[in-house]
């Protein structure tokens, strides 16, 4: 065995040991406050055990050791279902962002960092990400928050939109306008912002599959210090940049984040077609194989990236693929299962989970489809930085910002 | 295996391209697609003096005692210049079901000579529209075969054939000498293919295995040539992905390169894809040769592949507008290549009915 199989078989025994009380089965039927609460718990537990900040800097409260044994044990983890998903975009961007940026010129900040980085990794303190806006999404340095002087420190108003968890946040990072008078991108200055302090305000947003994980945050003249500012003055899209970049490899899903293909092929045993089994099929067996093919082709690229970052290679671009092409086949794989479940197929549980569910998975893919990088800006991202194509016509490039059309 | 390449690999890709570039010759890929009955033989000396017909046989019998990985790779640069030739992806076939059969005479017989490319090989397992049927037509008794195949790749120039048979209704596999089998070219879209419809009747032919041994030893062999095949698939499609790149940076329409429209520039990201998901599955698929899985991942690649091609051969020429369906610019030799491919080694519904088989258990 390698050091790495020895980690992963390691991290395996100790996600057994735990799942009976966090796992998938023990958070069936909890509310979300039930669910958060158990999810602190594990994360207490985790950090304890050794397997939290697994990449992270030991004085951070980290483990000090690479990306290949954290995306190793975050694959592990996929599978169990642990109520880890409140946590996920607080350690996934804006804590390490704030180990990178948020230190000051002379570190005066470092123990408020590590105290803040230390109760993030434990679960007691979760941190949210405030990029997009109902103005800029996809188009992020359009963003209209704006960030005005204030006497030695600043003062914020606007409305930030699908903020995932925020309303659960203690703290967040955000990228609002400082200077409407130059091009978009060079006027965006970057924050970290107290989520209980006056004048925030977070509304939660029911999606259309019937939860509220992402909420409107509003800000009305909230202060804020100019030692919260995390990026020189009209320097934020820069960092913002950083952020989204923080995590090239992360542990991938070929399923994209629905049913595993198994759970297909287990459904398809039990059901009919024409009096024959729909396994015996043609199209069932086509979706089957296409769907198969796909998968595998995505956990090859993974496995491959996986053994050149293990002999000190840069892994190919081709990782990026995995999101763009898993979740929109998992949408009309969903879409496949419930129309061939016939009658049962109209059966709908809003609370069932997405992994597991295929009426979760349909109604729930099109966030998957959204979030993170639209499949168009996917597509953008690899035609422009892989292949070398053009950038999109921009009427608005080098336009000073409040220039620009609404 | 391992599915990371190293620098013997590395190696092996960039000579063949390097050689391979040098010496193909659009031109004459153009005027064979016109006359029946030639192949570029060109490619075929350059393959047997680069050691790529020896490549993936075992040193004792005068290969290079390479495999499935190595051949991939010489494979898919060939299938980037459509060049290929009938004969590379038989011949390993061929020579692994001799190597394989354990028949001793065959392995020393055939195997030297298939090695350094002297003798020419090819494959007749399909009938109609099955690329492996469960009652073959073609009757071998005492030695001697009656029937006929259809299409077979090679087959006009071919010095010997693997032959899908049945001796009283078991299926067999056997090797045959064509000098007396009676030839009829095959006029194809893809006539560097050399296909003919062999009449086997009245020649003498080697048993190398009956029943249940000779099903495994036949899939085994289409799966290792389609695993080659989709390779030379990848090739193809890669050098159309990048055909398409090319001319996009290039044309202008509306007063900026045809590449900054999004709809050009999404139907040449979504090849990519194609292409890398393919390329992973062929990786994977050469590393597992040999391996209980082997037939899934043989799958996988080859469905992969073909969608791979297909796609980026109809994409690649609608990138190009009219320019691209000219005799000339020449993007049909792909376009060709891609469907006889798609064909040769099984089209997609058997390796459809064959993959969901294998990880289901249920039969189609």
């Amino acid at each position: 065995m390698t050091d790495l199989d020895t980690y992963r078989s390691d991290a395996l025994n100790w996600l057994e040991s735990v799942a009976p009380r966090f796992g998938r089965e023990a958070r069936i039927g909890l509310s979300v406050e039930e669910d958060l609460a158990l999810g602190r718990q594990y994360m207490a537990e985790r950090h304890d055990a050794g397997y939290s900040g697994i990449n992270w800097p030991t004085e951070f409260g980290g483990q000090g050791l690479t990306h290949i044994e954290k995306v190793a044990f975050d694959t592990e983890e996929m599978a169990f279902g642990m109520p880890t998903g409140y946590f996920g975009i607080s350690l996934g961007m804006p804590v390490p962002i704030l180990m990178r940026y948020g230190l000051g010129e002379a570190s005066e900040h470092l123990d408020w960092v590590k105290e803040r980085v230390l109760k993030a990794l434990r679960g007691e303190e979760i941190w949210c990400q405030l990029f997009s806006e109902p103005a800029g999404g996809s188009d992020l340095a359009g963003l209209r928050t704006r960030a005005e002087t204030d006497g030695n420190g600043w003062k914020l108003n606007g409305q930030k939109l699908w903020t995932s968890w925020a309303q659960y946040c203690d703290y967040g990072v955000i990228v609002a306008r400082t200077d409407p008078a130059v091009a978009k991108h060079k006027g965006l200055t970057y924050y970290w912002v107290d989520m209980k302090a006056p004048g925030v305000e977070v509304r939660p947003i029911k999606l259309a599959g019937g939860d509220s994980h992402v909420n409107e945050v509003f800000f009305d003249d909230v202060r804020l210090e100019d030692s919260q500012r995390m990026s020189p003055v009209g320097g934020g899209f820069g960092v913002a940049m950083a952020t989204l970049m923080i995590e090239r490899y992360v542990a991938t899903d070929s399923g994209g984040f629905g049913p595993h293909l198994d759970l297909f092929v287990d459904l398809m045993r039990e059901l009919e077609i024409n009096g024959r089994p729909a396994l015996s099929d043609g199209r069932v067996r086509s979706a089957i194989a296409r769907n198969h093919a796909m998968r595998a082709g995505l956990e090859s690229i993974t496995t491959r990236a996986m053994l050149m970052m293990q002999a000190g290679m840069e892994p190919g671009p081709e990782g990026s693929l995995n999101k763009l092409v898993s979740v929109r086949s998992r949408q009309k794989l969903s879409e496949m299962a419930i129309d061939l479940s016939g009658t049962s197929g109209f059966h709908f549980d809003p609370h069932a989970p997405q992994k597991q569910d295929w009426g979760s998975s349909w109604i729930n893919a099109p966030t998957g489809r959204i979030a993170g990088g639209a499949d168009e800006m996917l597509l953008n991202t690899i035609a422009e930085k892989i292949l070398g194509l053009p950038q999109d016509h921009r009427p608005d490039k080098g336009v000073p910002f409040n220039q620009i059309p609404a | 295996m391992s599915m990371l390449y190293d620098e013997g690999h590395e190696a092996i890709a960039n000579e063949s391209r390097r050689v391979l570039d040098a010496r193909m010759d659009k031109g004459r890929l153009l005027s064979l697609l016109e006359c029946v009955g030639q192949y570029d033989e060109a490619f075929w000396s350059t393959a047997v003096e680069q050691g790529w017909s020896a490549l993936a046989i075992a040193e004792e019998h005068g290969g290079l005692g390479l495999g499935l990985l190595e051949l991939g790779l010489v494979a898919q640069a060939s299938g980037a210049g459509t060049a290929g030739a009938p004969f590379l992806t038989p011949t390993y076939g061929v020579a692994h079901a001799i190597e394989d059969s354990g028949d001793q005479s065959a392995r020393s017989a055939w195997l030297p000579r298939l090695a350094s490319g002297e003798v020419l090989a090819s494959v007749a397992f399909a009938e109609g529209s099955s690329p492996l049927p469960l009652k073959p037509s073609v009757q071998f008794t005492d030695g001697i075969l009656k029937g006929s195949k259809s299409s077979v790749t090679g087959g006009l120039k071919a010095d010997i054939s693997l032959i899908w048979a049945s001796i009283d209704g078991v299926p067999a596999l056997v090797l045959a000498e064509l000098a007396g089998a009676k030839r009829a070219p095959v006029e194809s879209f893809d006539n560097s293919r050399l296909l003919a419809d062999i009449d086997f009747s009245g020649i003498a032919a080697t048993l190398l295995a009956t029943g249940d041994a000779a099903q495994e030893l036949a899939l085994d062999a289409l799966a290792r040539m389609a695993v080659v095949t989709a390779h030379e698939q990848v090739g193809g499609a890669e050098a159309l992905l990048m055909t398409a790149r090319d001319y996009a940076l290039t044309r202008k329409a509306f007063g900026q390169p045809i590449g900054a429209f999004q709809s050009v520039k999404h139907r040449i990201a979504e090849m990519y894809g194609l292409v890398e998901i393919a390329r992973a599955n062929c990786i994977h698929a050469a590393a597992r040769v040999g391996q209980p899985d082997f037939l899934v991942a043989a799958a996988d690649a080859r469905l992969s592949a073909t969608e791979a091609y297909d796609t980026a051969a109809r994409d690649c020429v609608q990138v190009h507008g009219g320019i691209g369906v000219t005799w000339e610019q020449g993007l049909h030799l792909h376009m060709r290549r891609a469907r006889t491919l798609a064909m040769e080694q099984g089209n997609m519904l058997f390796w459809e009915d064959l993959l969901v088989e294998q990880i289901t258990g249920v039969a189609a």
